[in-house]
Protein backbone atom coordinates (compact mmCIF):
# COMPACT_ATOMS: atom_id res chain seq x y z
CA UNK A 1 0.00 0.00 0.00
CA UNK A 2 1.17 3.49 -0.73
CA UNK A 3 -0.25 6.99 -0.43
CA UNK A 4 0.37 9.88 -2.79
CA UNK A 5 -1.06 13.22 -3.70
CA UNK A 6 -2.17 13.91 -7.23
CA UNK A 7 -3.57 17.03 -8.83
CA UNK A 8 -6.19 16.34 -11.50
CA UNK A 9 -7.32 18.84 -14.09
CA UNK A 10 -10.49 18.23 -16.03
CA UNK A 11 -11.04 19.96 -19.32
CA UNK A 12 -14.67 20.77 -20.03
CA UNK A 13 -15.01 17.74 -22.32
CA UNK A 14 -13.91 15.37 -19.55
CA UNK A 15 -16.78 16.40 -17.31
CA UNK A 16 -19.56 13.96 -16.56
CA UNK A 17 -17.49 10.78 -16.40
CA UNK A 18 -17.83 8.39 -13.47
CA UNK A 19 -14.20 8.92 -12.55
CA UNK A 20 -14.57 8.39 -8.82
CA UNK A 21 -16.56 5.20 -9.19
CA UNK A 22 -13.97 3.76 -11.57
CA UNK A 23 -11.09 4.55 -9.25
CA UNK A 24 -12.84 2.87 -6.36
CA UNK A 25 -14.45 -0.12 -8.10
CA UNK A 26 -12.02 -1.04 -10.85
CA UNK A 27 -8.76 0.08 -9.32
CA UNK A 28 -9.56 -0.49 -5.64
CA UNK A 29 -8.25 2.91 -4.71
CA UNK A 30 -9.12 4.71 -1.55
CA UNK A 31 -8.98 8.48 -1.75
CA UNK A 32 -9.78 11.69 0.03
CA UNK A 33 -10.55 14.94 -1.74
CA UNK A 34 -8.30 17.64 -0.30
CA UNK A 35 -9.38 20.48 -2.56
CA UNK A 36 -11.74 20.90 -5.47
CA UNK A 37 -13.01 23.72 -7.61
CA UNK A 38 -14.32 24.60 -11.05
CA UNK A 39 -13.22 27.80 -12.76
CA UNK A 40 -15.16 30.14 -15.07
CA UNK A 41 -14.23 28.07 -18.12
CA UNK A 42 -15.74 24.94 -16.53
CA UNK A 43 -12.24 23.56 -16.08
CA UNK A 44 -12.15 21.47 -12.94
CA UNK A 45 -9.28 20.98 -10.51
CA UNK A 46 -9.16 18.25 -7.91
CA UNK A 47 -6.46 17.54 -5.36
CA UNK A 48 -6.64 13.92 -4.20
CA UNK A 49 -4.73 11.89 -1.71
CA UNK A 50 -4.95 8.35 -3.04
CA UNK A 51 -4.17 5.12 -1.26
CA UNK A 52 -3.70 1.70 -2.86
CA UNK A 53 -1.14 -0.73 -4.23
CA UNK A 54 1.51 0.74 -6.47
CA UNK A 55 0.16 -1.23 -9.46
CA UNK A 56 -3.42 -0.07 -8.85
CA UNK A 57 -2.37 3.55 -8.50
CA UNK A 58 -0.41 3.35 -11.76
CA UNK A 59 -3.32 1.72 -13.58
CA UNK A 60 -5.74 4.27 -12.15
CA UNK A 61 -3.60 7.13 -13.39
CA UNK A 62 -3.40 5.55 -16.85
CA UNK A 63 -7.21 5.31 -16.84
CA UNK A 64 -7.53 9.01 -15.92
CA UNK A 65 -5.08 10.11 -18.61
CA UNK A 66 -6.90 8.01 -21.23
CA UNK A 67 -9.97 10.04 -20.39
CA UNK A 68 -8.25 13.39 -21.04
CA UNK A 69 -7.80 14.14 -17.34
CA UNK A 70 -4.46 15.82 -16.55
CA UNK A 71 -2.61 14.10 -13.70
CA UNK A 72 0.32 15.60 -11.86
CA UNK A 73 2.15 14.18 -8.87
CA UNK A 74 2.64 16.79 -6.22
CA UNK A 75 4.10 16.99 -2.77
CA UNK A 76 2.97 20.49 -1.89
CA UNK A 77 0.42 22.92 -3.24
CA UNK A 78 2.83 25.83 -3.06
CA UNK A 79 5.59 26.53 -5.53
CA UNK A 80 8.53 28.92 -5.21
CA UNK A 81 9.34 30.81 -8.40
CA UNK A 82 13.14 30.79 -8.37
CA UNK A 83 13.31 33.66 -10.87
CA UNK A 84 11.51 35.93 -8.41
CA UNK A 85 12.89 34.60 -5.12
CA UNK A 86 15.77 36.62 -3.64
CA UNK A 87 16.32 34.35 -0.61
CA UNK A 88 15.41 37.11 1.82
CA UNK A 89 13.98 34.59 4.27
CA UNK A 90 10.76 36.45 5.11
CA UNK A 91 8.63 33.38 4.30
CA UNK A 92 10.57 31.22 6.75
CA UNK A 93 9.25 33.37 9.59
CA UNK A 94 5.75 31.97 9.17
CA UNK A 95 6.55 28.39 8.24
CA UNK A 96 5.87 26.48 11.44
CA UNK A 97 7.15 23.16 10.06
CA UNK A 98 10.35 24.45 8.41
CA UNK A 99 9.20 23.40 4.95
CA UNK A 100 10.73 26.73 3.96
CA UNK A 101 14.18 27.03 5.42
CA UNK A 102 17.48 28.84 4.88
CA UNK A 103 20.46 26.67 3.90
CA UNK A 104 23.92 27.16 5.39
CA UNK A 105 24.77 29.59 2.56
CA UNK A 106 21.52 31.55 3.14
CA UNK A 107 19.62 30.34 0.09
CA UNK A 108 15.96 29.50 0.50
CA UNK A 109 15.13 25.81 0.24
CA UNK A 110 11.61 24.39 -0.04
CA UNK A 111 11.11 20.92 1.44
CA UNK A 112 7.74 20.33 -0.17
CA UNK A 113 7.15 17.02 1.62
CA UNK A 114 6.97 18.88 4.95
CA UNK A 115 4.39 21.46 3.82
CA UNK A 116 1.10 21.53 5.73
CA UNK A 117 -0.52 23.85 3.19
CA UNK A 118 -1.31 26.67 5.61
CA UNK A 119 -0.55 29.10 2.74
CA UNK A 120 0.78 31.78 5.09
CA UNK A 121 4.03 31.90 3.09
CA UNK A 122 2.07 33.01 0.01
CA UNK A 123 1.01 36.10 1.95
CA UNK A 124 4.39 36.60 3.61
CA UNK A 125 6.55 36.61 0.47
CA UNK A 126 7.39 40.26 -0.40
CA UNK A 127 8.50 39.26 -3.91
CA UNK A 128 5.22 37.39 -4.52
CA UNK A 129 7.43 34.51 -5.59
CA UNK A 130 5.38 31.86 -3.76
CA UNK A 131 2.09 30.85 -5.26
CA UNK A 132 -0.50 28.16 -4.77
CA UNK A 133 -0.76 25.63 -7.56
CA UNK A 134 -4.53 25.50 -7.10
CA UNK B 1 51.57 53.41 8.24
CA UNK B 2 48.51 55.30 7.10
CA UNK B 3 47.27 55.26 3.48
CA UNK B 4 45.50 58.07 1.65
CA UNK B 5 42.50 57.81 -0.67
CA UNK B 6 44.80 58.84 -3.50
CA UNK B 7 47.30 56.10 -2.74
CA UNK B 8 44.55 53.49 -2.70
CA UNK B 9 43.09 54.83 -5.97
CA UNK B 10 46.54 54.65 -7.58
CA UNK B 11 46.78 51.01 -6.53
CA UNK B 12 43.29 50.41 -8.01
CA UNK B 13 44.42 52.03 -11.28
CA UNK B 14 47.48 49.77 -11.38
CA UNK B 15 45.31 46.73 -10.66
CA UNK B 16 47.22 46.11 -7.42
CA UNK B 17 44.61 46.94 -4.79
CA UNK B 18 43.82 44.19 -2.29
CA UNK B 19 40.03 44.08 -1.98
CA UNK B 20 38.09 41.69 0.27
CA UNK B 21 34.59 41.58 1.70
CA UNK B 22 33.72 42.51 5.29
CA UNK B 23 33.17 38.80 5.98
CA UNK B 24 36.46 37.65 4.42
CA UNK B 25 38.46 40.31 6.23
CA UNK B 26 37.74 38.83 9.66
CA UNK B 27 39.97 35.80 9.06
CA UNK B 28 42.70 37.97 7.53
CA UNK B 29 42.89 40.15 10.64
CA UNK B 30 42.93 37.09 12.90
CA UNK B 31 45.72 35.52 10.87
CA UNK B 32 47.96 38.53 10.25
CA UNK B 33 47.13 40.81 13.13
CA UNK B 34 45.73 44.31 12.92
CA UNK B 35 48.91 46.12 11.92
CA UNK B 36 49.97 43.82 9.09
CA UNK B 37 46.36 43.40 7.85
CA UNK B 38 45.95 47.19 7.71
CA UNK B 39 48.94 47.41 5.40
CA UNK B 40 47.91 44.42 3.29
CA UNK B 41 44.21 45.19 2.72
CA UNK B 42 43.27 48.35 0.80
CA UNK B 43 39.49 48.17 0.50
CA UNK B 44 36.79 46.19 2.32
CA UNK B 45 33.43 45.85 0.58
CA UNK B 46 30.19 45.85 2.54
CA UNK B 47 26.65 45.33 1.24
CA UNK B 48 22.99 44.89 1.98
CA UNK B 49 19.90 43.92 -0.01
CA UNK B 50 16.67 44.51 1.82
CA UNK B 51 13.47 46.53 2.03
CA UNK B 52 14.02 50.29 2.15
CA UNK B 53 10.69 52.12 2.12
CA UNK B 54 12.05 55.65 1.98
CA UNK B 55 13.02 55.42 -1.68
CA UNK B 56 11.83 56.89 -4.93
CA UNK B 57 12.69 58.31 -8.33
CA UNK B 58 12.93 61.71 -9.93
CA UNK B 59 11.81 61.51 -13.56
CA UNK B 60 11.73 64.03 -16.39
CA UNK B 61 9.50 63.03 -19.29
CA UNK B 62 10.41 65.71 -21.85
CA UNK B 63 7.83 67.99 -23.44
CA UNK B 64 4.99 66.91 -25.73
CA UNK B 65 3.70 69.18 -28.50
CA UNK B 66 1.72 71.18 -27.53
CA UNK B 67 3.25 70.98 -24.04
CA UNK B 68 1.52 70.22 -20.73
CA UNK B 69 2.24 71.25 -17.15
CA UNK B 70 1.54 67.88 -15.57
CA UNK B 71 -0.68 68.20 -12.52
CA UNK B 72 -2.34 64.91 -11.61
CA UNK B 73 0.07 62.22 -12.77
CA UNK B 74 -0.17 58.42 -12.73
CA UNK B 75 2.34 55.89 -14.05
CA UNK B 76 0.88 52.40 -14.51
CA UNK B 77 -1.90 53.59 -12.22
CA UNK B 78 0.48 54.76 -9.46
CA UNK B 79 0.19 58.41 -8.48
CA UNK B 80 3.36 60.50 -8.84
CA UNK B 81 3.92 63.97 -7.43
CA UNK B 82 2.65 66.83 -9.61
CA UNK B 83 4.04 69.70 -7.58
CA UNK B 84 7.33 70.18 -9.43
CA UNK B 85 7.95 71.89 -12.77
CA UNK B 86 6.00 70.95 -15.89
CA UNK B 87 7.35 67.50 -16.73
CA UNK B 88 9.33 66.64 -13.60
CA UNK B 89 7.92 64.25 -11.04
CA UNK B 90 8.88 62.24 -7.98
CA UNK B 91 7.56 58.72 -7.78
CA UNK B 92 7.60 57.29 -4.26
CA UNK B 93 8.36 53.60 -3.80
CA UNK B 94 5.54 52.97 -1.31
CA UNK B 95 2.73 54.65 -3.29
CA UNK B 96 0.07 52.01 -4.01
CA UNK B 97 -1.58 51.81 -7.44
CA UNK B 98 -5.16 52.95 -7.88
CA UNK B 99 -6.27 49.61 -9.33
CA UNK B 100 -4.05 46.93 -7.75
CA UNK B 101 -3.37 48.61 -4.39
CA UNK B 102 -0.21 47.56 -2.56
CA UNK B 103 0.33 44.55 -4.84
CA UNK B 104 1.69 46.96 -7.45
CA UNK B 105 3.12 50.24 -6.26
CA UNK B 106 5.75 52.86 -7.01
CA UNK B 107 8.59 50.41 -6.36
CA UNK B 108 7.18 48.05 -8.98
CA UNK B 109 6.97 50.90 -11.52
CA UNK B 110 10.60 51.81 -10.78
CA UNK B 111 11.67 48.19 -11.16
CA UNK B 112 9.70 47.85 -14.43
CA UNK B 113 11.31 51.02 -15.80
CA UNK B 114 14.80 49.73 -14.93
CA UNK B 115 13.88 46.43 -16.63
CA UNK B 116 13.22 48.44 -19.82
CA UNK B 117 9.45 47.94 -19.85
CA UNK B 118 7.06 50.51 -21.30
CA UNK B 119 4.90 52.15 -18.62
CA UNK B 120 1.58 53.95 -19.04
CA UNK B 121 1.78 57.68 -18.33
CA UNK B 122 -1.42 59.65 -17.74
CA UNK B 123 -1.40 63.29 -16.73
CA UNK B 124 -3.93 66.08 -16.45
CA UNK B 125 -3.63 69.81 -16.19
CA UNK B 126 -5.78 72.91 -16.09
CA UNK B 127 -4.00 74.26 -19.17
CA UNK B 128 -2.14 77.57 -19.14
CA UNK B 129 -1.06 80.08 -21.77
CA UNK B 130 2.41 78.59 -21.77
CA UNK B 131 1.28 74.96 -21.36
CA UNK B 132 -1.99 74.67 -23.27
CA UNK B 133 -2.38 70.86 -23.25
CA UNK B 134 -4.86 69.56 -20.66
CA UNK B 135 -4.36 65.81 -20.91
CA UNK B 136 -1.74 63.36 -22.00
CA UNK B 137 -2.02 59.58 -22.39
CA UNK B 138 1.10 57.80 -23.60
CA UNK B 139 3.60 55.03 -22.98
CA UNK B 140 7.22 55.65 -22.05
CA UNK B 141 10.35 53.61 -21.44
CA UNK B 142 13.37 54.50 -19.33
CA UNK B 143 15.39 55.23 -22.49
CA UNK B 144 12.76 57.82 -23.56
CA UNK B 145 13.15 59.89 -20.40
CA UNK B 146 15.60 62.79 -20.16
CA UNK B 147 16.65 62.03 -16.61
CA UNK B 148 15.69 59.24 -14.26
CA UNK B 149 17.49 58.89 -10.98
CA UNK B 150 16.74 57.26 -7.69
CA UNK B 151 16.93 59.65 -4.78
CA UNK B 152 16.29 57.66 -1.63
CA UNK B 153 16.00 59.86 1.47
CA UNK B 154 16.65 57.06 3.98
CA UNK B 155 18.50 53.85 3.14
CA UNK B 156 20.97 51.40 4.69
CA UNK B 157 19.88 51.82 8.31
CA UNK B 158 22.72 51.29 10.73
CA UNK B 159 21.53 48.46 12.97
CA UNK B 160 17.76 48.15 12.68
CA UNK B 161 15.66 46.53 15.41
CA UNK B 162 14.61 42.90 15.47
CA UNK B 163 10.84 42.35 15.84
CA UNK B 164 8.62 40.13 17.97
CA UNK B 165 4.91 40.04 18.77
CA UNK B 166 3.92 39.80 22.43
CA UNK B 167 0.17 39.92 21.77
CA UNK B 168 -2.29 37.10 21.13
CA UNK B 169 -3.10 38.25 17.58
CA UNK B 170 -1.04 37.80 14.43
CA UNK B 171 0.53 41.09 13.24
CA UNK B 172 1.14 42.16 9.65
CA UNK B 173 4.07 44.60 9.69
CA UNK B 174 6.93 45.99 7.65
CA UNK B 175 8.99 43.47 9.64
CA UNK B 176 6.98 40.67 8.01
CA UNK B 177 4.24 38.55 9.55
CA UNK B 178 4.75 38.28 13.31
CA UNK B 179 3.12 35.26 14.90
CA UNK B 180 1.21 35.73 18.18
CA UNK B 181 2.54 34.90 21.66
CA UNK B 182 6.15 35.61 20.72
CA UNK B 183 5.93 33.03 17.95
CA UNK B 184 8.86 34.31 15.91
CA UNK B 185 11.53 37.00 15.60
CA UNK B 186 12.50 38.79 12.39
CA UNK B 187 15.55 40.95 11.72
CA UNK B 188 16.86 42.83 8.72
CA UNK B 189 20.38 44.19 9.19
CA UNK B 190 23.19 42.23 7.50
CA UNK B 191 25.37 42.15 10.65
CA UNK B 192 29.11 41.99 9.98
CA UNK B 193 28.53 42.60 6.23
CA UNK B 194 26.24 45.62 6.79
CA UNK B 195 27.69 48.87 5.38
CA UNK B 196 27.24 51.25 8.30
CA UNK B 197 28.19 48.69 10.96
CA UNK B 198 31.64 48.46 9.38
CA UNK B 199 32.26 52.18 9.72
CA UNK B 200 30.23 52.85 12.87
CA UNK B 201 31.37 56.45 13.31
CA UNK B 202 31.13 57.24 9.56
CA UNK B 203 34.81 58.18 9.34
CA UNK B 204 35.01 57.26 5.64
CA UNK B 205 31.35 57.55 4.59
CA UNK B 206 29.97 61.03 3.96
CA UNK B 207 28.58 63.27 1.29
CA UNK B 208 29.98 62.22 -2.08
CA UNK B 209 31.10 58.70 -1.15
CA UNK B 210 30.89 56.55 -4.30
CA UNK B 211 28.85 53.38 -3.83
CA UNK B 212 27.29 50.39 -5.58
CA UNK B 213 23.64 51.44 -5.91
CA UNK B 214 21.17 49.12 -7.61
CA UNK B 215 23.89 47.86 -9.95
CA UNK B 216 25.07 51.37 -10.89
CA UNK B 217 27.79 53.57 -9.44
CA UNK B 218 25.89 56.01 -7.25
CA UNK B 219 26.72 58.37 -4.43
CA UNK B 220 25.87 59.22 -0.87
CA UNK B 221 24.15 62.55 -1.33
CA UNK B 222 23.34 63.58 2.24
CA UNK B 223 22.74 62.21 5.70
CA UNK B 224 19.61 60.06 5.66
CA UNK B 225 16.43 61.20 7.38
CA UNK B 226 16.08 60.27 11.07
CA UNK B 227 19.89 60.30 11.23
CA UNK B 228 20.60 59.23 14.78
CA UNK B 229 24.34 59.43 15.35
CA UNK B 230 23.59 60.23 19.02
CA UNK B 231 22.39 56.63 19.54
CA UNK B 232 23.79 54.57 22.42
CA UNK B 233 27.07 52.83 21.52
CA UNK B 234 29.38 50.22 22.95
CA UNK B 235 32.89 51.16 24.08
CA UNK B 236 34.24 50.70 20.54
CA UNK B 237 31.58 52.93 18.98
CA UNK B 238 29.19 50.37 17.47
CA UNK B 239 25.52 51.45 17.72
CA UNK B 240 23.28 49.48 20.06
CA UNK B 241 20.04 50.76 18.50
CA UNK B 242 19.14 52.14 15.06
CA UNK B 243 21.76 54.79 14.29
CA UNK B 244 22.86 56.55 11.12
CA UNK B 245 21.07 56.44 7.77
CA UNK B 246 22.07 57.66 4.31
CA UNK B 247 20.38 59.50 1.46
CA UNK B 248 21.50 57.91 -1.80
CA UNK B 249 21.44 59.04 -5.40
CA UNK B 250 22.07 57.13 -8.61
CA UNK B 251 21.23 56.94 -12.31
CA UNK B 252 18.38 54.51 -12.99
CA UNK B 253 19.57 54.14 -16.58
CA UNK B 254 22.70 52.38 -15.31
CA UNK B 255 20.87 50.16 -12.81
CA UNK B 256 20.04 46.46 -13.00
CA UNK B 257 16.49 45.26 -12.16
CA UNK B 258 18.06 42.39 -10.25
CA UNK B 259 19.10 44.81 -7.51
CA UNK B 260 15.99 47.03 -7.38
CA UNK B 261 12.80 45.08 -6.78
CA UNK B 262 9.26 45.95 -5.82
CA UNK B 263 8.12 44.27 -2.61
CA UNK B 264 4.79 43.74 -0.87
CA UNK B 265 4.23 43.43 2.86
CA UNK B 266 0.84 41.88 3.43
CA UNK B 267 -1.43 44.17 5.40
CA UNK B 268 1.20 46.93 5.42
CA UNK B 269 2.11 48.18 1.97
CA UNK B 270 4.55 48.36 -0.89
CA UNK B 271 8.28 48.67 -0.34
CA UNK B 272 11.42 48.35 -2.40
CA UNK B 273 14.37 46.00 -2.07
CA UNK B 274 17.45 48.08 -2.74
CA UNK B 275 20.92 46.64 -3.33
CA UNK B 276 23.67 48.82 -1.86
CA UNK B 277 27.39 48.17 -1.55
CA UNK B 278 29.79 50.57 0.17
CA UNK B 279 33.58 50.31 -0.03
CA UNK B 280 35.50 51.05 3.16
CA UNK B 281 39.06 52.28 2.53
CA UNK B 282 41.55 50.83 5.00
CA UNK B 283 43.32 54.11 5.67
CA UNK B 284 44.79 53.01 8.98
CA UNK B 285 44.64 50.44 11.78
CA UNK B 286 41.58 52.12 13.27
CA UNK B 287 39.53 51.41 10.11
CA UNK B 288 40.94 47.89 9.95
CA UNK B 289 39.74 47.30 13.51
CA UNK B 290 36.27 48.64 12.69
CA UNK B 291 35.72 46.37 9.66
CA UNK B 292 37.00 43.30 11.51
CA UNK B 293 33.88 43.31 13.68
CA UNK B 294 32.00 40.02 13.96
CA UNK B 295 28.34 39.10 14.34
CA UNK B 296 28.95 37.98 17.93
CA UNK B 297 30.01 41.52 18.87
CA UNK B 298 27.17 43.41 17.13
CA UNK B 299 23.95 43.80 19.10
CA UNK B 300 20.40 44.89 18.44
CA UNK B 301 17.15 44.84 20.41
CA UNK B 302 14.17 42.53 20.06
CA UNK B 303 11.30 45.01 20.02
CA UNK B 304 7.68 44.11 20.78
CA UNK B 305 5.72 45.37 17.77
CA UNK B 306 2.38 44.63 19.43
CA UNK B 307 2.69 47.76 21.56
CA UNK B 308 0.87 50.41 19.49
CA UNK B 309 3.07 53.26 20.69
CA UNK B 310 6.14 55.01 19.42
CA UNK B 311 8.27 53.77 22.31
CA UNK B 312 8.02 50.00 22.01
CA UNK B 313 9.68 47.91 24.71
CA UNK B 314 12.80 45.84 24.08
CA UNK B 315 12.44 42.29 25.32
CA UNK B 316 16.09 41.39 24.92
CA UNK B 317 19.40 42.62 23.58
CA UNK B 318 20.74 39.99 21.16
CA UNK B 319 23.82 39.61 18.98
CA UNK B 320 23.65 39.05 15.23
CA UNK B 321 25.37 35.70 15.85
CA UNK B 322 22.38 34.68 18.00
CA UNK B 323 19.89 35.97 15.40
CA UNK B 324 21.70 34.09 12.62
CA UNK B 325 21.75 30.87 14.67
CA UNK B 326 18.04 30.40 13.90
CA UNK B 327 16.70 30.69 17.44
CA UNK B 328 16.90 33.00 20.43
CA UNK B 329 16.03 32.22 24.03
CA UNK B 330 13.72 34.79 25.60
CA UNK B 331 12.78 34.09 29.21
CA UNK B 332 13.31 30.37 28.69
CA UNK B 333 11.30 30.18 25.49
CA UNK B 334 13.24 29.19 22.34
CA UNK B 335 12.00 31.46 19.56
CA UNK B 336 12.70 30.99 15.86
CA UNK B 337 14.50 33.84 14.08
CA UNK B 338 14.18 34.72 10.39
CA UNK B 339 15.95 37.29 8.23
CA UNK B 340 14.08 39.85 6.12
CA UNK B 341 16.98 41.02 3.97
CA UNK B 342 18.87 38.70 1.64
CA UNK B 343 22.34 37.85 2.89
CA UNK B 344 22.86 35.79 -0.26
CA UNK B 345 22.26 38.81 -2.50
CA UNK B 346 24.25 41.09 -0.16
CA UNK B 347 27.25 38.76 -0.54
CA UNK B 348 26.80 38.84 -4.30
CA UNK B 349 26.80 42.66 -4.24
CA UNK B 350 29.91 42.82 -2.01
CA UNK B 351 31.68 40.48 -4.46
CA UNK B 352 30.48 42.45 -7.49
CA UNK B 353 31.68 45.74 -6.01
CA UNK B 354 34.99 44.06 -5.19
CA UNK B 355 35.33 42.91 -8.80
CA UNK B 356 34.68 46.43 -10.09
CA UNK B 357 37.46 47.77 -7.86
CA UNK B 358 39.90 44.97 -8.76
CA UNK B 359 39.29 45.58 -12.46
CA UNK B 360 39.92 49.31 -12.09
CA UNK B 361 36.32 50.23 -12.96
CA UNK B 362 35.44 51.78 -9.60
CA UNK B 363 37.47 54.32 -7.64
CA UNK B 364 37.05 55.57 -4.10
CA UNK B 365 35.63 59.05 -3.57
CA UNK B 366 36.71 60.80 -0.40
CA UNK B 367 33.70 62.48 1.27
CA UNK B 368 33.48 66.18 0.56
CA UNK B 369 31.68 66.65 3.87
CA UNK B 370 31.31 64.45 6.96
CA UNK B 371 28.01 63.96 8.73
CA UNK B 372 27.45 65.30 12.24
CA UNK B 373 28.18 63.29 15.34
CA UNK B 374 25.74 63.52 18.24
CA UNK B 375 22.75 64.20 15.98
CA UNK B 376 19.59 63.10 17.82
CA UNK B 377 16.17 62.52 16.26
CA UNK B 378 13.05 64.33 17.34
CA UNK B 379 9.51 63.07 17.63
CA UNK B 380 6.40 64.95 16.59
CA UNK B 381 4.55 66.75 19.33
CA UNK B 382 0.79 67.08 18.96
CA UNK B 383 -0.21 70.67 19.76
CA UNK B 384 -3.90 71.23 20.39
CA UNK B 385 -5.96 74.26 19.52
CA UNK B 386 -5.24 77.31 17.36
CA UNK B 387 -2.00 77.73 15.45
CA UNK B 388 0.86 78.97 17.59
Amino acid sequence: MMTKKILLSFPQKAAGQPMAMELIKTYHLDFSILKAFIDDNIKGTLLLEIKGSEADIEAGIVYLREHQIGVRDIESVVEVDQAKCVSCGTCTAVCAVDALEMTADWSLVHHDDKCLECMLCVKACPMRAIHAII
Amino acid sequence: MAKSYQEINEKIARGEAVVVTAEEVIAIVKERGLKEAAQYVDVVTTATFGPMCSSGAFLNFGHADPPIRMGQITINGVEAYGGLAAVDTYLGATQPSQDKGIEYGGAHVISDLIAGKAVHLLAKSQGTDCYPRKEIDTWVKLEDLNEAYLFNPRNVYQNYNAAINGSSERLYTYMGILQPNMGNITYSTAGELSPLLNDPLLKTIGMGTRIFFGGAQGHVSWMGTQFNSACPRDEKGYPQTPGATLALIGNMKEMNPKYIRGAVYEGYGTSMFVGVGIPIPILNEEMMAFVAVENKDLYTNVIDYSVPKKAKPSLKKVSYAELRSGAVDINGKIIKTSPLSSLKMAREIADELGNWIKKGQFFLQEPIQSFPQGNAIKGLEIKEGESR
